[in-house]
């Protein structure tokens, strides 16, 4: 009879808690994101074919550097160095294309056919991920040193939850630009300040101490008042613009491998507003 | 267990899930959907290690801040006397570079012909003893490398000479050849200049008797001012129309002096680099020449040559030892390597910054500098697995699928970074 009391007093708690936990956690829940795939680029990189490549590149860069700063010293005119920098520009680019080029497309390649496979609406870079996802840079980098040919996909990646933009389209924006500029402009100024101060207190570690952290503070000082009111105001567009496509979380261009929303065009118009 | 003991315990364990639920974030919730994200910089601030990491920023950007300081300028001899001393400090990397890299050849050239002397031997080749018997006596080998070093330091001797003589011979051929071209240019500018007097005298004497009759008119003081100004006008005229056609002359001998000039420099570029292309050959004759028999000298001193008709199985084996030993020895030197570029660079730095670049931190303060990064590289990395770890404990516990970092922007999922930095200060206790 005890046993029985205590077993329907049990079940109380029980539906309680439940009914509590219910109550808490919101009405709407949705399929978690699971088609998150990371990669070590870093890994891709240091295959003997891409080291021998770039260690090729790197050579011929040399050499191409001894010929530059020859013909440099012997032009006369801005024009003729203008033209001998495009030159070598064009030499080098030119280069990188035909050693570097082939390597990187079967990359992109091997990681698109994997990121397929898995059905992964986006791909990042390891440095970005510190827990979940799928690896898939065991899988690439065999098919990409396999001697199959790697067919590209059929199909563009499914629709992901994770956007990116790209810092350097809104860096470019004219009054992030005009910011930035007056940023480097202030810091250059006050280099120009301090950097005597520091050199004149040689030898007086305290003096020194304090120099350094004036001109620290005022660093500072002036990033707060000219740049981190355009941070938040991009970091808000950008939120807002998330929010408007559905998507969970937004990471740079940079990080982003393979997939991804591309939402830099609508958070560069919302930011001209 | 008896019965209600099990039955209490399922009931709070399902209780204390249930509530854990509660407490913790959703995860699986419309708008976290199994993604969770970490603000790593906000989270390092919180880390025990932090306090060393700051200190080495600030060092590590103190010393960049002194080296952008103007430095006092130097004089001529300043810069001559430490461009004296750069110079020397590069000769004794190359010199340094070359020696550890001599040795380190002769050391691994030394393993390799023992590793084939050995596979010859256990070969049976024909003839392997002798081989063997060759490569053992090192001896005369060591000899034989100093033979063959003083041969290479005289041949690199001798090649510089040639060079230094080519050049030479090559500045004074183009000074005479420019000095001619000079002196054409000048007869040219001369002769034109002496046409456009001739051309003034002849115009001066064309308009002489004209000029003359007006000039006399003009000093009648009784002329009317109408006369005056018209006569005026009129020596006015012969003036500008004789200025007007020597000015057109002066402007053809101009164009013709700059055609003329063109083509006796573009001549004589040609004849200089014809009198320096056969120099050069010239140069490069004796030093193939001298090559040759330095080559032969230093063949002759050289390891034994292998045995003559060795089976293929063998020769695999040499060719195989012989890209070993290339590979370790190129593993080997290119640390040396790397590090006479370092110095190379660090030099290079230094020559610029003499002639007032800024190129920041250069010699004692480069090196110091090198090391803090290093330090930091490394105290940063350890913080950051530290960190990464506790995240990844966290976010397993809770039910993530996936967790970020180095986010930009976040309309949805789980900031887990105040747990993450609640955890890491608990690191300190």
């Amino acid at each position: 009879m005890k046993n029985t009391t205590m077993l329907k007093r049990l079940f109380k708690i029980f539906v309680c808690a439940v009914s509590l936990g219910a109550l808490i956690a919101p009405a709407a829940i949705a399929a978690d994101i699971t088609d998150v795939g990371y990669m070590d680029q870093a890994a891709l990189a240091s295959l003997p074919v891409f080291v021998n490549a770039n260690r090729e590149l790197a050579a011929y860069n040399a050499q191409l550097n001894a010929q530059f700063t020859a013909q440099m010293k012997a032009a006369k005119t801005d024009a003729q160095r203008q033209s001998i920098q495009l030159s070598f520009q064009q030499r080098f680019s030119d280069k990188q294309r035909e050693l570097i080029g082939p390597l990187f497309t079967r990359a992109q390649l091997a990681i698109a056919s994997v990121s397929a496979a898995h059905d992964l609406g986006v791909v990042v870079d390891k440095r970005i991920v510190i827990y979940g996802g799928t690896d898939i840079t065991p899988e690439v980098t065999k098919l990409f040193l396999s001697s199959q040919a790697i067919a590209p996909p059929t199909a563009t990646p499914p629709p992901a939850a994770i956007g990116f933009v790209d810092q350097t389209v809104l860096d470019s924006l004219p009054r992030v630009k005009t910011a930035n500029d007056a940023m480097a402009k202030f810091v250059a100024a006050q280099r120009k300040t301090y950097a005597p101060q520091l050199l004149a207190a040689k030898g007086d570690k305290v003096k020194q101490q304090t120099i350094y952290q004036q001109y620290q503070q005022s660093l500072t000082d002036e990033q707060k008042k000219l740049l981190q009111p355009l941070v938040t105001a991009t970091k808000n567009a950008t939120a807002a613009v998330a929010r408007q496509k559905n998507l969970i979380l937004v990471i740079d261009r940079a990080d982003v491998i393979y997939g991804g929303t591309d939402i830099t065009k609508d958070v560069q118009s919302a930011l001209s507003k | 267990m008896p019965f209600p003991s099990r039955a209490l315990a399922l009931a709070f364990g399902l209780a204390g899930l249930v509530a854990t639920s509660a407490c913790g974030p959703n995860v699986h919730s419309a708008t976290v959907r199994g993604i969770g994200y970490v603000r790593m910089d906000a989270v390092v601030k919180h880390h025990p290690l932090y306090g060393q990491l700051k200190q080495l920023d600030d060092a590590i950007a103190a010393i960049n801040l002194a080296a952008a300081a103007p430095h006092k300028p130097l004089t001529a001899a300043q810069i001559a006397a430490q461009t004296a001393i750069l110079r020397r400090e590069m000769a004794d990397a190359q010199a340094r570079t070359g020696k550890i890299l001599a040795q380190k050849q002769t050391e691994y050239s030394k393993r390799e012909g023992e590793a084939v002397a050995a596979a010859l031997v256990a070969a049976k080749v024909p003839g392997a003893g002798r081989f063997a018997a060759a490569q053992m006596s090192q001896a005369s080998a060591a000899q034989a490398r100093s033979a063959m070093q003083a041969a290479g330091k005289d041949f690199m001797d001798y090649q510089q000479s040639v060079i230094a003589q080519g050049n030479a011979a090559g500045a004074v051929v183009a000074r005479q050849l420019q000095e001619q071209a000079g002196q054409k240019i000048r007869a040219k500018a001369s002769q034109l200049q002496q046409n456009e007097t001739d051309l003034s005298l002849q115009l001066s004497q064309q308009s002489a008797a004209t000029r003359l009759s007006l000039k006399m008119r003009l000093g009648n003081l009784a002329l009317d001012t109408a006369t005056r100004k018209k006569l005026q006008d009129q020596l006015a005229a012969i003036h500008a129309n004789d200025a007007k056609i020597l000015a057109a002359q002066q402007q053809r001998d101009r164009a013709t002096l700059a055609a003329y000039q063109t083509k006796v420099e573009g001549q004589t570029r040609a004849a200089i680099a014809s009198a320096l292309a056969t120099i050069n050959a010239q140069t490069r004759s004796k030093i193939e020449s001298e090559r040759n028999q330095v080559g032969a000298q230093i063949r002759s001193l050289g390891p034994p040559s292998l045995p003559p008709n060795l089976p293929s199985g063998v020769k695999a084996t040499i060719a195989q030892l012989q890209q070993q030993y290339t590979a370790q020895f190129r593993a080997d030197a290119q640390s040396t390597i790397a590090q006479y570029e370092a110095t190379s660079s660090d030099l290079e730095r230094q020559f610029a910054a003499l002639h007032g670049a800024d190129v920041g931190a250069t010699g004692k303060a480069a090196a110091e500098l090198a090391s803090l990064q290093a330090q930091r590289a490394d105290l940063y990395d350890k913080m950051l697995a530290q960190i990464r770890s506790e995240a990844d404990r966290i976010a397993k516990a809770q039910g993530f699928s996936t967790v970020f970092t180095n986010i930009t922007a976040a309309a949805g999922g789980y900031d887990m970074t105040n747990e993450l930095i609640k955890d890491v200060e608990g690191l300190h206790e």
